[in-house]
């Protein structure tokens, strides 16, 4: 059950900013501050220009933090509150923290990198492994919350959050915790972050017109617009939250986990290795087609995703394809890889809460090969009894969670 | 008050990130404002970069950086090697 939701995102920090964004169809693209992008192909990105870490943990702790670890220990703040959780009334040993990343802190490994080489081995930080390290995801979110059960980080680029909700779910089944901090953060919007993207064609170059650059299944989207954020759920069994009264938006109802074994960047051209994650999780929610009213998609805006991704929906959703509401909520949030997943995990969960889908903003100019209802430019109000979430990462893993609606 | 003693009471404020009125040439780095052994290490570089030029730099060898106990042993240390 997913009974609290905590975001730290490009459309807002908290769950009511980030809700009111979503719905609403602001986009979180803008020109890049963070370093001066002028020599840069790519000068856009979907940043989080208004945190500030002292709000959420002491100063001395978010000096030891790369700027993913500290969105990570915002975002499990935030959650803990959104869920009413008193942690001193429950074991500690039985909190898990269960938070991926795609790069950790490779701006962290930029900057040091370049310290090393302009004042040698003596000025390298102390504290640099233990910013840069992936794991202080899940590990600085445990000391700062004080979860003593199991503390996990696996990288899975952006299908990493996706994984963060099956492992999280096995975890709480297999009897290893009660309740886990769930979820995903990815901060590495800097000149190496995004050159190497730039370089592979992956982002979208439209410099001049940053709200309109993600535009997934659109005939015009040029790539994805790199985005930073943390969004950690906390995640408890049906008996923890009934026992304490919790609200639940969402149930979590199973999950689907397979790779293409094709290349490290393209997805198989028919989409099949996606095709059977999502068949995987419907089968381990014991979901048929027809049950499902809404998918989350991974939606990147690239062209050889949105395409790929359209046929796996069709092979696995059949004559029930034309009927589903599809959207891509990175049209407005960019695309936050290791956070991307749990991102698209907490819009499902309130849109299944709420009655009302998120839609794909800059979706104007059909294109052929995306042919589904992808809730263009307005949210839409409509039922949405279970619901599937995409998360297709570089290296073709491919990750598929299945949430569903709980009868009160 | 010394130019260098200003300085690096500066750093310390902010390396350790304790308010500037509560860090005296007397504070204790461990005792007094809660600083860690990698704290130290990472206050020691910053030292150094601070009081470093081209043609005079400093450097705070290891074991001279454990002997620091409070700000003022990294006062005295700096005076000692001709910090400017």
């Amino acid at each position: 059950m997913i009974t609290g939701i905590g975001p730290v995102t490009p459309l807002g920090i908290g769950v009511d900013a980030f809700w009111a964004s979503l719905r609403g169809g602001v986009s979180g693209v803008r020109p890049i501050t963070a370093f001066d992008p002028s020599r840069m192909k790519v000068r856009i990105a979907a940043d989080v220009p208004d945190f500030e870490p002292e709000q959420f943990m002491g100063a001395k702790a978010a000096r030891r933090m790369a700027r993913f670890a500290q969105m990570a220990v915002a975002a499990a703040q935030l959650a803990r509150a959104d869920a009413g959780l008193d942690l001193d009334a429950l074991d500690r040993s039985r909190l898990a923290s269960v938070i991926n990343t795609g790069g950790g802190g490779v701006t962290t490994i930029a900057a040091e990198t370049e310290t090393l080489g302009r004042g040698g081995p003596g000025r390298v930080r102390a504290l640099f492994v233990p910013m840069m390290a992936p794991n202080m995801a899940s590990c600085q979110v445990s000391i700062e919350l004080g979860l003593q059960g199991p503390a996990i980080t696996g990288a899975a680029a952006c299908a990493s959050s996706i994984y963060a909700f099956i492992e999280a779910k096995q975890i709480i089944e297999y009897g290893e915790a009660d309740l886990a901090f769930v979820g995903g953060s990815e901060s590495n919007i800097s000149e190496l972050g995004i050159a190497g993207l730039a370089n592979m064609h992956a982002l979208s170059r439209r410099n001049d017109d940053p709200p309109a650059a993600s535009r997934p299944f659109d005939a015009e989207r040029d790539g994805f617009v790199f985005g930073e954020g943390g969004v950690v759920c906390v995640v408890e069994s049906l008996e923890a939250a009934r026992a304490r009264g919790a609200r639940i938006y969402a149930e979590i109802l199973g999950g689907g986990r397979t790779a293409d074994a094709h290349h490290v960047t393209a997805p198989l051209p028919d989409g099949s290795g996606a095709a059977k994650a999502m068949q995987r999780a419907l089968d381990d929610a014991g979901l048929r087609a027809e049950d499902v009213d809404y998918i989350c998609a991974h939606g990147t805006g690239t062209p050889l995703n949105d395409a790929s991704e359209t046929r796996a929906i069709h092979a696995v959703f059949g004559e029930h394809a034309p009927r589903l509401l599809v959207s891509s909520t990175k049209s407005m949030t960019g695309h936050l890889m290791g956070a991307a997943g749990a991102l698209g995990v907490a819009a499902t969960a309130l849109a299944i809460h709420h009655g009302e889908v998120p839609p794909t903003i800059n979706l104007h100019t059909p294109d052929p090969d995306c042919d589904l209802d992808y809730v263009p430019n307005r949210s839409r109000v409509a039922p949405v009894r279970a619901a599937l979430v995409n998360g297709f990462g570089f290296g073709g893993q491919n990750g598929v969670v299945a949430l569903g609606r709980v009868a009160s | 008050m010394s130019s260098i003693e200003q300085r690096v009471l500066a750093i310390v404020a902010e390396q350790l990130r304790v308010p500037s009125d509560e860090v005296t040439a007397e504070s204790h780095l461990l005792d007094d404002l809660n600083a860690d052994s990698l704290d130290v290490v990472d206050l020691t570089i910053a030292i150094e970069e601070e009081f470093s030029s081209d043609d005079a730099p400093i450097e705070i060898s290891e074991d001279a950086a454990a002997e620091m106990r409070t700000v003022q042993d990294i006062i005295t240390y700096l005076e000692d090697h001709g910090a400017a």
